[in-house]
């Protein structure tokens, strides 16, 4: 196994080995092509990742896409931004305005 | 409901060793008792703490010391001092007694000296493990079980096969009525409001956002920079970690998907089971951590190493999983558990149950490598944040 998608809703998912550009990979929504070489424990888009959606990671936005990434991109600080500010302070004021469950 | 075979303690707590461990109380006796331990295989505490301290750190010297000797996991205890140290041989003693287990003290000054205290220390020893061969284990709920769960030593593979295997592992005690303790809150920063959202209650979400305010602000304080600008480090990212929430997504991972009952303040006892999170947060080698959950009466670690550690505890058992397989091969004389089979296609699910198992089965007796190997380390951790 080249890639491992830790959960179900993972739009990304990990290498555990070292990813060569051209290498075709399965995966359930059928075979995708590798775009970029990407290093071992890097990650791999899964599906087309339209610019400023949120790249989920272990069930949850771990950052926002730059631009557009496709099926088989290499995903890293080069086309994610690092929103984790934004994402504690909005999730954060939302929790305290909801005021119990 | 899932079952172990322990010793139930006269306070009714429940241990799955029955440990004689040797106290230091001050830093002078250490030797002292390091070869009382190694003449009868009873398990040193030695550290460097006990005399000319500031009141706040003895407090908490003296309550490591206490909640050592009170663990579940401790039949019996030989307190050894000097006998003009800052800490009270006697109110240790009687810490540890009021929980129900003999207790012997030793002063290396009344004895007579070094030789003649470490004579007598075995002999004391020895009587106490005649004594410990007399209680027998019994079939447990998972009711008194209570399991840390850490990482350290990591690389790529900690969180996504070592951390979630935990996580799955973690949901199935609770899911069986026993308890599991998180903490390393450094490594909350960035998913404070995952967490916030899975308290019981929303005042204790709220808890958990203070908490973690506290340790942004007084990261602020002392490096004039936010969490988020140095966070995740070149190094992380070399190995493949893009954002903060990323990388204390893995931390927390280990939690699973249960919901938490609140959090413990370093040295308070569980009060029921459940997932808890325990508030220490001393920056430092992971046997703070380890030792923070030994205060809170947990009797076993499961602890996640990429790279490799051999770390133990003075009254734990601490079991070690890799997600690395590689590091598995290497190392194996220190590994306990291969969770690197998820790499090769093993789902989390199925390699997060043979882990729970595993854990049963060490809760009943069978050693870890941490216990072959001896590896009994100690660190007395400190109430205030501590960066290095």
């Amino acid at each position: 196994m080249n890639v491992i998608q830790i959960e179900e809703r993972d739009n990304i998912g990990v290498a555990t080995q070292t990813l060569k550009k051209g290498d075709v990979l399965k995966h359930k929504n059928g075979e995708f092509t590798v775009l970029e070489t990407i290093p071992i424990g890097h990650k791999v888009a899964l599906e087309l990742i339209p610019k400023n959606e949120f790249i989920i990671k272990y069930n949850v936005p771990i950052g926002r896409a730059k631009v557009d990434i496709q099926l088989g991109d290499y995903v890293h600080t080069h086309n994610v931004e690092d929103v984790t500010e934004e994402l504690c302070n909005k999730n954060k004021e939302l929790f305290l305005v909801k005021g119990g469950k | 409901m899932s079952t172990i075979s322990a010793y139930r303690r006269a306070n009714d707590s429940v241990g799955i060793r029955n440990y004689i461990i040797v106290i230091s109380t001050v830093s002078c006796v250490n030797t002292v008792v390091s070869k009382i331990g190694l003449h009868t295989g009873a398990i040193p505490i030695t550290h460097e703490q006990g005399c000319v301290e500031f009141e706040d750190d003895h407090r908490q010297t003296v309550l490591a010391l206490m909640r050592a000797g009170q663990n579940p996991n401790v039949y019996g205890v030989i307190v050894v001092g000097l006998g003009c140290e800052q800490t009270s041989s006697k109110d240790l003693i009687e810490a540890i007694e009021s929980f129900g287990k003999p207790v012997k003290s030793l002063l290396v000054q009344q004895e007579g000296g070094s030789p003649e205290t470490i004579a007598k220390g075995i002999e004391l020893v020895r009587q106490l493990q005649k004594e410990s061969t007399e209680v027998i284990r019994e079939t447990e709920s998972l009711a008194g079980l209570v399991v840390g769960v850490q990482c350290g030593g990591s690389d790529w593979t900690t969180a996504i096969s070592g951390n979630t295997v935990i996580g799955r592992m973690t949901d199935l005690v609770i899911e069986n009525g026993g308890t599991v303790l998180m903490s390393e809150v450094f490594g909350f920063p960035g998913s404070e409001h995952i967490v916030a959202e899975r308290m019981i209650t929303h005042e204790k979400g709220v808890e958990v956002l203070k908490m973690v305010e506290e340790l942004r602000n007084d990261f602020l304080n002392d490096h004039g920079q936010t969490i988020e600008k140095i966070n995740p480090t070149e190094g992380n990212k070399a190995g493949g970690i893009t954002t903060l929430v990323e990388k204390s997504m893995g931390n927390i991972k280990k939690m699973g998907s249960s919901r938490i009952e609140g959090i413990l303040k370093l040295g308070e006892q569980v009060p029921y089971p459940g997932l808890w999170i325990v508030d220490a947060r001393v920056q430092g080698p992971d046997q703070f951590g380890t030792t923070g959950f030994a205060m809170a009466g947990a009797n076993v670690t499961v602890f996640s190493t990429g790279r490799g550690t051999p770390i133990g505890n003075a009254v734990m058992p601490v079991i070690k999983i890799t997600g690395n397989p590689k590091a598995y091969k290497r190392l194996e004389s220190i590994l306990d558990f291969n969770a690197g089979t998820v790499l090769e296609g093993k789902t989390i699910d199925s390699t997060g149950k043979e882990l729970y198992e595993f854990l049963l089965e060490v809760a009943s007796g069978k050693q870890t490598k941490s216990e072959i190997n001896e590896s009994f380390e100690f660190a007395i951790p400190r109430e205030k944040a501590r960066l290095t």
